[in-house]
């Protein structure tokens, strides 16, 4: 590199001009250790990991120490302001940067007396690092018993944070001990010394602790470095919390509960996703936990999900990940208190309360003969709000707060969607007298909103495919009627001109029919497959029958060992029979 | 046979321990250093190990214990003529030989960066594959890690506590203490340790107190109300040492002391008895002083001292003051101020 290249790189670096910044800091933490300088250390911790970071960078790319020191020649002094500061080197990312930069200066062979001068100092303030010992009576008197220093620091760290943990435990803040000063100082004062022990596995319980604690006291709770470093940590993954303090952390730090909820989203709608894999992601995370135990979490919760199924109003993924959730939520919940509707309406405030106790009543509840008039009643309740609602917008055409009810009606029962389910299922044996509510439902469930008002005639398509089902399935003679069928297949191609079906009811519409109905295996399995392989929805096709059986392997379900085999019998025929690129044999 | 045997196994040990050394001073003052690589370093350190637990289980043995300390004279004798500023390594030294063995790598210039990498590696710049050396690697970078910890945490301890360094070293010397009592039937040699342990603080006093209390405090298991009784003795042998205690420690602490052992209640009272009797009025300042000059036990002190017994240990108050006032009446039973040391501790007392 020529001279004129140096000083460039030296003009362009941002440690050169960080640098003064930093030793100063450096130098001031140093000099004093008082609580001010100590919360200026943790609130600049992290920009401090990130100079760091950079600095390390810097000394690796560089190829010799003499030319580093050229570059930058406050870097000596600053790593050894440093190194001595206790709350730096308590920090796990920091006090290994601090020692990673230290032994990236030594210089394997060093070429001149700078160089060997460097080595002599790096290796005097490691050895003074590890070695020294602040105490002498206490080295002494370990010497004596035969303790080894590692061993003795150890023990001392633990106790220190049990009794730590201890003095904030016995520590209650209340009215009547406001003039003496409460406890809740203390504990900012905790919360802000360990912003440099995040990541320390010894200080990990004194963490739980602080985090569960009551705060009675509006003045001072935890510190907000303590809860952004926190956030942090959990971001990098680095984070030994056990359950409970994980649950805290999300009722203490907004960004962390964001986080959790989006990362659970995204898991559970990747592409690879199945239904099976989100009930086990879901439970998993920690989130239905946390939901049951703390009103508020639940709240932040759910508005996310809200805000995320406006813009996904037809992603069958997503609806299902709100209902597993939902589902987990209560099994929860029910751990924890007898549900009452007025305790249901503190975690659904916008909700219709009339639907509340109906459909977070599980279906497997209620007496079977009991489910065809409970489902008609609420088909007819929602309909009877929608058409209220969408009246009252016809007259006038800013009517948010209607449109926000039906919203609020829809997003319920998305989250319950195990009645849709049941639903589904019950229109295979019902007749063509009463599926009229139940078809209402299962549209509306489909179709929330009646843009154009396009609802008429969804209901329209939705009854012709459950009456091609209907007698597709009922025939008795083994013989497929071609005609029928295909322009039963023809519903589920789109079609631009007029408000099509989604493709997801006609699907759980013809899988349902192909389980429950009476038509032979053989015929429901091969009326399947054709419409599953001439549509193209085989992803589809699967995710319905997945979920279906998750539905019936839940406790209390109604369904015998005949269902189980359809389903296994009808998952294998679209898994081999409907890949796009094998050829058919029973093309027609 | 079974002596064969054995000896033949202590031949081995002092062997052992006489190659750990040589090893040690190696370690300290050879360029040889520049040429260990991990391994050698990590098996150092093995050896290093090998010599606390020789250390930990013949401390209490005098016989084994000299012999070892013999062969370490020997040893040590030899190495000082290989290398001059060799220090010579004790039997105490054997204790702690990994300490020792890190602090004279990390002092030899020889030292090659490879192995200091090893010794300050961190997580983060540790690879997957490195499950070999496991305890040696990043070493240096964990004993940084607590002792910071430490140093931050410190503050937050509340006042009225020992300390949790007292705690721990109170703890360990209960244990020892424990081990040394169950592996010797003579209580002078314990006595000897015990002295010699405490001896350190010397120098530095006012750490000896905290460590005391914390030791008598401790609640861990039934082996140590043998080492507690021990040290009680041990204390109440030592006026000096007990007198210096009652001064130092809060009252709080010695409130607790005095609740959990008989014997340093009697002794407590007992002294607050002497220092009361030794007090002298001042008329010019209208206060009770102590007539040692030195003493830093004041009249305020003193009733702080009771008031925070009486709390810990509420049947005291009526026996204590019965005893008070017989002497308030030995005194010639005036209620005025200034005329009976007594008079004027119960009334304060009474407030």
């Amino acid at each position: 590199m020529t001279e004129l290249q140096v000083q460039q790189a030296t003009a362009h670096s941002p440690n050169v001009q960080q640098m003064p910044f930093w030793l100063e800091k450096a130098i001031a933490w140093g000099h004093t250790d008082t609580t001010h300088t100590r919360n200026d250390i943790s609130l600049h911790l992290k920009r401090l990991r990130d100079f760091l970071q950079q600095l390390l960078s810097e000394i690796s790319s560089v190829s010799s120490t003499t030319e580093t020191l050229n570059r930058l020649p406050l870097l000596g002094q600053l790593l050894g302001q440093l190194c001595w500061n206790p709350h730096v080197t308590a920090e796990g990312a920091s006090r290994g940067l601090l020692l990673q930069c230290l032994l990236a200066l030594y210089s394997e062979h060093p070429s001149n007396a700078v160089e060997r001068k460097a080595n002599q100092w790096i290796q005097k303030v490691l050895c003074h690092l590890a070695t020294d010992e602040e105490d002498g009576a206490a080295v002494g008197l370990m010497k004596h018993l035969g303790v080894p220093t590692k061993e003795y620091h150890l023990k001392v760290l633990k106790k220190m944070v049990t009794r730590i943990q201890e003095s904030i435990g016995n520590s209650r803040c209340s009215v009547s001990s406001t003039n003496k000063g409460c406890s809740c100082g203390s504990i900012w004062a905790a919360s802000e010394a360990c912003v440099p022990l995040i990541t320390c596995p010894e200080a990990s319980p004194l963490i739980g602790a602080l985090l569960q604690q009551q705060m009675t006291c509006i003045r001072e709770g935890l510190s907000e470095n303590f809860l952004d470093a926190l956030h942090s940590a959990y971001l990098r993954c680095d984070l030994l919390l056990d359950e409970q303090a994980v649950v805290s952390l999300w009722y203490q730090s907004l960004p962390s509960l964001e986080e959790a909820v989006l990362n659970l989203l995204e898991s559970a709608t990747t592409a690879g996703s199945t239904p099976s894999k989100v009930e086990e992601q879901v439970p998993k995370s920690l989130l239905p936990k946390a939901c049951a135990q703390h009103c508020s979490v639940f709240l932040v919760v759910n508005d996310i999900f809200r805000t995320v199924l406006k813009q996904n109003e037809r992603n069958e993924r997503v609806k299902n990940v709100f209902q597993t959730f939902t589902k987990c939520f209560f099994m929860e919940l029910s751990r924890l208190q007898p549900q009452t509707s007025a305790s249901l309406k503190a975690f659904f405030p916008q909700s219709p309360p009339s639907l509340l106790i109906p459909l977070f009543t599980m279906p497997s509840e209620m007496p079977q003969e009991s489910l065809k008039n409970h489902l008609i009643w609420v088909s007819s309740s929602l309909q009877r709000l929608t058409e209220e609602e969408e009246d009252e917008e016809d007259s006038d055409s800013s009517n948010i707060r209607g449109n926000h009810k039906v919203f609020e009606a829809w997003f319920l029962l998305v989250q319950c969607g195990y009645w849709v389910q049941v639903v589904v299922q019950l229109l295979v044996t019902s007749g063509p007298e009463d599926c009229g509510p139940l078809l209402w439902l299962l549209t509306f469930y489909h179709h929330p909103t009646n843009r154009w008002h396009h609802r008429a005639s969804q209901l329209v398509q939705a009854k012709a495919a459950w009456d091609h089902l209907y007698s597709l399935f009922s025939i008795e003679a083994h013989l497929l009627p071609a005609d029928h069928l295909q322009s039963f297949i023809s519903l589920l191609a789109p079609k631009p001109q007029q408000p099509s079906l989604a493709p997801s009811l006609t699907l759980s519409l013809l899988v349902n029919f192909a389980t429950f109905g009476q038509l032979p295996q053989s015929i429901s399995a091969e009326i399947t497959q054709k419409v599953v392989h001439q549509s193209g929805l085989q992803d589809e096709a699967t995710r319905v029958l997945s979920s279906l059986r998750l539905r019936l392997n839940d406790r209390g379900s109604f369904a015998n060992d005949r269902v189980h085999l359809r389903i296994e019998e009808l998952h294998n025929t679209i898994k081999n029979k409907c890949k796009p690129d094998a050829p058919s044999q029973t093309d027609t | 046979m079974g002596c064969e045997c054995g000896q033949r196994h202590m031949e081995a040990v002092l062997k052992n321990v006489g190659c750990t050394v040589e090893l040690l001073a190696v370690a300290a003052h050879s360029g040889v250093v520049n040429e260990w690589d991990e391994q050698t370093v990590t098996r150092a350190f093995h050896w290093a190990r090998y010599c606390e637990h020789i250390y930990s289980r013949f401390h209490g043995n005098p016989v084994i214990r000299g012999v070892l300390e013999k062969q370490l004279q020997l040893t040590n004798h030899r190495l000082k003529e290989a290398f001059p500023e060799y220090n010579a390594v004790s039997f105490l030294d054997l204790g702690r030989c990994q300490d020792l063995l890190l602090l004279w790598l990390l002092n030899n210039s020889a030292l090659p960066i490879s192995i200091m990498k090893m010794l300050f590696e961190t997580k983060a710049s540790a690879d997957s594959t490195s499950s070999d050396y496991e305890d040696v690697r990043g070493l240096c970078n964990q004993i940084i890690q607590c002792k910071s910890a430490c140093t931050v945490l410190r503050p937050l301890l509340g006042v009225p506590s020992v300390g949790a360094d007292a705690e721990v070293q109170g703890e360990m010397l209960m244990e020892r203490l424990g081990s040394a009592l169950s592996q010797s039937s003579d209580p002078r040699r314990v006595e000897d340790f015990l002295s010699s342990v405490l001896q350190e603080f010397e120098v530095a006093a006012e750490h000896l107190c905290p460590v005391i209390a914390a030791a008598l405090l401790t609640t861990d298991s039934a082996v140590q109300t043998a080492s507690q009784d021990f040290l009680l003795d041990w204390l109440q042998s030592r006026r000096g040492v007990l007198q210096h205690v009652c001064t130092a420690l809060p009252s709080k602490v010695l409130a607790d002391l005095a609740e959990r052992h008989q014997k340093f209640r009697d002794a407590f009272c007992k002294l607050l008895k002497k220092w009361a009797s030794e007090m002298e009025y001042r008329v010019t300042e209208g206060e009770w002083v102590h007539a040692a000059t030195n003493s830093a036990v004041s009249f305020q002190k003193m009733t702080e001292h009771y008031l925070t017994l009486f709390e810990a240990c509420p049947s005291l108050r009526t026996e204590v003051e019965d005893e008070l006032n017989a002497q308030r009446i030995a005194d010639g039973d005036f209620d005025v101020r200034g005329l009976s040391v007594w008079g004027d501790i119960l009334l304060a007392l009474r407030k």
